[in-house]
């Protein structure tokens, strides 16, 4: 077993010509995706794999340093395309993980044919001309909370970021593998998502991208999907979902998951 | 030839003279060389009861307000005096030609004029009469309103010079003076922005010297400028106000108002750390939430658009407090400068010193500190305590006037004026913000100060109130901490380092001049290199001391004249140059505080150089060849000398220049060349030393690389100017991997001061992805490319060239072109600082194919190759007389090791060497450059030398069997350096030495010993390997001497015994090449 398969838990599952990559966001693993896969193995290649710093990853492999930025992630996701020797692969990403596909795509743009894009934004700190949702007031209390109490910050912010009851099981869900992260590796990875911002490179991505939009998301504005239409330099459509929370795939699976496989199924047709 | 200021003062009235002075204060508080027309007209303008500023308020054309006009003709004025080039002045700056011209002009014109026709002209009958004729102001206005750069002014502010000139003929009754000319809503806003009317910095529309209500768009400026620049490019700003000034450019830049930065700059973002830092500083807290804010800083810069960012570290103050924690200052100077060198380009530091003595103090604490944060003072000139002199007394006086004239119709204009002023006013100097806080705070507690004011003053007041607020919380922490710290002198030779170094742009300016020189006059300055010697200490303190000032004007002066003068009588004459230099270095430094908004003026600066001491700027260029590698013949005589006369020269400057005294320890460092980083400045003998102390077998091949430093240091600058890369390439030929590496990592350690500095690529991919999960995912380039933008100085060493894939092959042919390595994602970092080695593999087949001598049994590749086993020893009992010596090598059959190297043209090659040694001499003969590589290792070590390293690379030598790209990238590297392979047979024979000496201690010379040749191979390695010389030596000592007495204590031995050391070959690995203990059968 490798190194990038030990660190990644990598996982292939299912059978099909078609590989689909599923990659996780921030506070989540792979299990996140518990609802999607079923409804995959039959006809596609499933690739499960957890981002470092997930709470089921070994926290010996974060590197502080390389995680500071999302490239760090991107690094990791080529090396497991490199691994199993994957190309022109469906990648969904949530999240951070949507990111770190467009970032990749910019450089292997062979490793995909498209990228699904689930709770996507480049930039979650508003800007003069942008509004991403965030003041750095909010950051900057948000890490503070991580810092002094790791969990009662995690309670918190679980039912908040999914957008549910506090005792629903995805909010429960969630807040377990937040939870299970250490807590300084998720400052540290809290960190670089709310100050990352992939707006300039949005333009440079030639795969297509499917955006997967809440239409109630606390962490993602309505306004940042169609920002990242207008910005793709790829062609692109956004598909807003009458669910909520920034987890879709978590709390309302029943809404989300057909319109996953849908995207995943379906190109973008050509423009007439 | 420019009037002095007395001279000129004698043809005016007291009332002129004064107008005279004003503009000359403003000149000089510019830290302009002359007083012009524009100084004038500009003190004119702010002169109380200013007949200019009357006229041009009759004079103003209806279209405008008188607002905007007035506010139109400052900025017009403030750009045009901006366009002058500053200088720094001993002096009061001279009248220029131009208004000395006006002058004469109105002294001619009130000559003319009909009632004083007859007094001048009997006057005039005299021979000095003119002088005599004492201007009065208003003709001094009216001749200075004749001058074109001045009527120019007038026309771009929408005013016409002649409709001035006959408003000011034809002056308005004196009542209705105030009401009509006086604008009085700014009055208001004056009030509300200076809440004690005592205070200067009255912001009149034509505040004094536009330096304190414009003093803000014109620092901007500044600060922009230095911004942009490539080097010395933090500001540091100093003065009173610098907080001030500093906070509000924080301010508006955040808010990314327009016009504030240079085009290039826009978009760039401020970030400010200062209470960050006092924080960490001053209650000490732990590294960490320091530690993790300049992380968060360092990912802003990753992440960030635009331009990049500037880091606003606050005062210094909080960083040479008395209170601060050393270890905690030094831990933010070394982290911010490592921010800096890690993000160059993409980010800044800035801060404020309100006195020049904290910025001398944390000099002193830090004597490389402008080197480490690239720092440029940039003083505040705006407000002066000096040159508030005559103005405030008699601006006081309208303050009632504003009061009373305020007329409530024009509300909404001083509002919104006084919206924008406050940020600008409260640069108004740290004295008076001392006075302005407690005011202040009497404000804050006491609201009913605000009933005091109209109800429509109310938003302005808020805003001020809100600009006082974070005053007051700056200032109680600058009121906390109290004076000097214990002024500790650190030494970081390392990180002397030349800032320009780091950067590929900025080309060091002072190896382009040793070798623009080196061109011109290398054997001129080698023969007089002693003489001029003696001028160089003072050089050497100049450029370091007022480093970039110095510089700049210097590669100015000097790219002005691509061959430099090294003039004759300058050097027969080295003391009267000296001291040249010293007054010069005197000028620069005197002027230091006043003369620093040097961000465009440089250039002109250098121009105004008197010839004399563009003379000796050149000359000392020359100097600089001493230290460069290539005159080293002359060097070592100059050293002594140097040293000698640096340090009285350096105390005389104590005298002279503070400034100069603070590096003491960093002149001399440079001087005496040890090891401060600066390899541009490297003395290659010194370079050759340290390598060889390192290396020591390798010295022929050492001595070729130092050449070839020493050789592109010197041609550096050349190749920068004609887009040709700066980095040093150099191709290692030989089989002697280990001294490859070590040679790499011993130059890292030299010239750029840590091992960290070495980056170690082996381009055979299976090998770096097996060992480090940190580079998952990256290709080799991405790993290069991120070490490179890490530490640009850098010795990169780049193994097995020959398997570089296709990918990384082209990008270092692209590399070696244009100095610049491209990763997998396109991220581009310059290499033009680093030294890049490679090595071949393949190669090593025809340069490295010895006849191996019955003795020379060790080959490099399995020595290398040999993993750590432990080792046992045994005792045999022979039957019969065997009289074996005492001590044999057992030669193992070399299949009894696989040979794990897949490709094996080597050892066969080696083997027919071996089979036809006949042949092979024969082949050396006829091809006696090869034959250089067939080296016998029995002969005397002269007859080894490579006579090929002299001429560079060995042509054409059995390269034919590379591929095309390797053929492409050997004949492109600067230097070929070929490495003899390493002498096992020296070495064993010495470990068999120290061995036989053990031996034969314990055990006595009856008895024979036998080591297998595993064992042999095995402690070759380790020795080959070691760091240390003694390591063997130490482990037969400590480790077999105990093994061998362990035996003698169990077995009886007799002649007849042989004692077998042998490897246990079954054992897990892992086990180290010296084992620790050994196992006894």
């Amino acid at each position: 077993m490798g190194i990038v398969e030990e660190a990644h838990n990598l996982r292939m599952i299912g059978k099909g010509s078609k590989t689909v990559v599923l990659a996780h966001g921030f506070g989540t693993d792979q299990s996140v995706w518990k609802h999607l896969v079923p409804h995959l193995v039959e006809d596609y290649r499933v690739v499960l794999y957890d981002n470092l710093g997930a709470g089921t990853t070994n926290p010996e492999y974060y590197d502080f340093e390389r995680y500071s930025s999302v490239q760090g992630f991107a690094y990791d996701l080529i090396a497991i395309f490199e691994e199993l020797q994957l190309q022109d692969c469906i990648f969904v990403g949530h999240s951070l993980s949507s990111m770190v596909g467009l970032l990749t795509s910019i450089s292997h743009p062979h490793l995909f044919s498209k990228l699904i894009l689930v709770s996507a934004s480049p930039r979650f700190l508003n800007d003069d001309d942008y509004y991403g949702g965030f003041h750095q007031e909010d950051l900057s209390q948000l890490f503070e909370g991580m810092q002094s109490n790791y969990k009662a910050w995690c309670a918190g912010f679980a039912p908040m970021v999914v957008g549910g009851d506090l005792d629903s099981v995805a909010v429960q869900e969630f807040g377990r593998t937040l939870f299970n992260m250490r807590p300084d590796i998720a400052l540290s990875l809290a960190q670089t998502i709310f100050q990352f911002d992939m707006r300039h490179i949005l333009g440079l991505v030639t795969v297509p991208c499917h955006i997967i939009q809440s239409s109630r998301d606390l962490a993602v504005p309505l306004v940042v999907s169609e920002y990242l239409q207008q910005h793709i330099g790829a062609k692109s459509i956004v598909e807003i979902t009458p669910t909520e929370g920034h987890l879709p795939q978590l709390s309302s699976p029943d809404i989300l998951v057909p319109v996953l496989l849908r995207h995943i199924r379906d190109d973008i047709a050509d423009a007439k | 030839m420019p009037t002095p200021v007395g001279v000129a003062k004698q043809c005016l009235t007291p009332d002129a003279s004064r107008a005279l002075e004003e503009a000359v204060s403003v000149a000089r508080r510019r830290g302009h060389p002359q007083t012009t027309s524009l100084h004038a007209v500009s003190a004119l303008l702010s002169l109380p009861s200013s007949t200019l500023r009357d006229a041009c308020a009759r004079a103003r054309s209806c279209a405008y307000s008188p607002r905007l006009q007035f506010k139109a003709l400052e900025l017009c004025l403030s750009v045009s005096l901006d366009r002058v080039p500053s200088t720094q002045l001993a002096d009061d700056p001279p009248v220029s030609n131009s208004l000395m011209a006006a002058i004469r002009r109105s002294q001619a014109s009130q000559r003319r004029q009909p009632e004083n026709f007859h007094i001048y002209h009997q006057i005039s009958q005299q021979p000095t009469s003119v002088s005599c004729v004492k201007v009065e102001l208003q003709h001094l206005i009216l001749s200075i309103l004749d001058d074109p750069v001045v009527s120019r002014v007038f026309g771009e502010a929408g005013f016409r010079s002649s409709e001035i000139k006959l408003a000011i003929l034809r002056p308005l009754p004196q009542l209705l003076r105030y009401s009509r000319s006086r604008v009085p809503p700014i009055f208001l806003c004056n009030l509300t922005e200076h809440p004690d009317p005592g205070r200067r910095s009255f912001s009149f529309p034509f505040p004094g010297s536009f330096g304190t209500c414009d003093g803000g768009a014109e620092n901007y400026k500044r600060i922009g400028d230095l911004l942009c620049r490539s080097r010395g490019r933090n500001p540091l700003l100093l003065g009173v106000c610098a907080d001030d000034a500093l906070r509000s450019f924080t301010e508006d830049v955040n808010k990314q108002r327009d016009g504030i930065l240079p085009v290039e700059l826009s978009g760039l973002r401020v970030t400010c750390i200062g209470t960050d830092i006092s924080k960490f500083v001053l209650e000490n807290s732990d590294n960490e939430t320091f530690s993790s804010r300049l992380k968060e800083i360092a990912q802003m810069i990753e992440q960030g658009v635009g331009p990049g960012l500037v880091a606003n570290f606050g005062d210094l103050k909080s960083l040479v407090d008395e209170n601060a924690s050393n270890e905690a200052v030094n831990y933010v100077v070394a982290e911010l400068a490592k921010l800096l060198e890690l993000n160059y380009g993409k980010f800044w530091l800035m801060g404020a010193a309100a006195s020049y003595e904290s910025y001398l103090k944390f000099m002193g604490r830090f004597p490389s500190i402008e080197k480490d944060w690239d720092l440029q003072l940039l003083p505040i000139t705006s407000t002066r305590p000096q040159d508030e002199s005559p103005r405030h007394s008699l601006m006081d006086s309208f303050v009632p006037f504003g009061g009373l004239f305020s007329s409530p119709s024009n509300l909404k204009g001083p509002l919104h004026g006084s919206y924008y002023c406050v940020p600008r006013c409260l640069q108004c100097g740290g004295s008076c913000v001392q006075e302005v806080l407690p005011a202040s705070n009497e404000r804050l507690s006491a609201d009913p100060y605000q009933s005091n004011l109209p109800p429509w003053l109310g938003t302005a007041d808020l805003g001020i109130t809100k600009g006082l607020n974070g005053k007051t919380k700056e200032d109680s922490v600058r009121l906390d901490t109290s004076e000097s710290g214990p002024i500790k002198k650190l030494d970081k030779p390392s990180q002397h380092l030349h800032d320009t170094q780091q950067f590929p742009e900025a080309i060091p300016c002072q190896t382009v001049m040793s070798s623009r020189c080196s061109d011109g006059e290398k054997e001129d300055v080698d023969n007089h290199s002693r003489k001029i010697s003696d001028a160089s200490p003072s050089v050497y303190i100049d450029l370091n001391s007022s480093a970039p000032i110095a510089e700049q004007m210097i590669s100015t002066t000097h790219s002005s004249s691509p061959v430099p003068v090294v003039s004759k009588s300058d050097q027969d004459n080295p003391i009267a140059k000296a001291v040249e230099i010293l007054q010069k270095t005197k000028d620069l430094d005197s002027g230091d505080l006043g003369s620093c908004n040097m961000s465009n003026s440089s250039m002109c600066d250098g121009g105004q150089l008197s010839p004399s001491s563009v003379t000796s700027v050149t000359t000392d260029l020359g100097i600089g060849i001493s230290f460069s590698p290539t005159s080293n013949k002359s060097k070592n005589p100059t050293m002594g000398g140097l040293k000698e006369i640096a340090s009285p020269l350096s105390s005389s400057y104590n005298l002279v220049n503070r400034d100069v005294f603070k590096h003491p320890a960093q002149s001399s460092s440079c001087l005496s060349s040890d090891h401060s980083g600066r390899h541009d400045l490297i003395n290659p003998k010194i370079l050759l030393e340290a390598l060889a102390k390192k290396v020591t077998w390798q010295v022929e091949a050492l001595q070729s690389i130092v050449k070839a430093i020493a050789y592109s240091e010197t041609s550096r600058g050349k190749c920068l100017g004609a887009n040709q890369r700066g980095a040093i390439w150099m191709n290692f030929v030989g089989t002697d991997r280990i001294g490859k590496k070590k040679i790499a990592v011993s130059l890292a350690e030299i010239l750029y001061g840590s091992q960290e500095s070495f980056i170690f690529v082996d381009l055979n991919r299976e090998e770096i992805n097996g060992h480090d999960a940190k580079f998952r995912g990256k290709t080799i380039l991405d790993v290069l490319v991120g070490e490179l933008c890490k530490n640009p100085l850098s010795v990169v060493f780049l193994d097995n060239v020959d398997m570089a894939d296709m990918m990384v092959q082209n990008s270092l042919s692209q590399a070696i072109k244009t100095g610049k390595i491209i990763d997998s994602c396109g991220r581009e970092v310059g290499a033009n600082n680093a030294i890049i080695v490679t090595s071949f593999s393949v190669q090593e087949d025809q340069w490295n194919c010895r006849p191996k001598t019955e003795f020379s049994g060790y080959s490099e590749e399995r020595i290398s190759r040999t993993k750590g086993a432990p080792i046992k020893i045994k005792v045999e009992h022979v039957i019969g007389d065997t009289r074996s010596p005492s001590l044999t090598v057992l030669k193992c059959s070399t299949d009894g090791v696989p040979n794990p190297i897949p490709v094996n043209k080597r050892k066969l090659s080696c083997d027919n060497a071996l089979n036809d040694q006949h042949k092979t001499s024969e082949m050396a003969k006829r091809a006696h450059k090869i034959s250089n590589c067939f080296l016998d290792l029995n002969a005397p070590a002269e007859e080894n030398e490579l006579q090929f390293t002299d001429d560079g690379k060995p042509e054409g030598v059995s390269t034919a069997t590379l591929n095309p790209w390797l053929q492409e990238l050997y004949n492109q590297v600067d230097e070929t350096i070929i490495l003899k392979p390493y002498n096992f047979d020296a070495l064993a024979d010495r470990v068999l030495n120290i061995i036989r000496r053990s031996f034969h201690s314990i055990l006595g010379s009856e008895c024979s010993l036998q080591i297998e040749s595993e064992v042999m191979e095995q402690l070759l390695a380790a020795a080959y390997v070691s760091e240390r010389d003694m390591e063997v030596e130490d482990w037969v000592e400590q480790v077999l001497t105990g093994g061998f007495t362990e035996i003698q204590q169990r077995y009886s031995l007799s002649a007849r015994s042989i004692v077998k050391l042998a490897t246990c070959q079954e054992q897990a690995p892992g086990v180290s090449l010296l084992p620790p203990r050994i196992i006894v059968d």
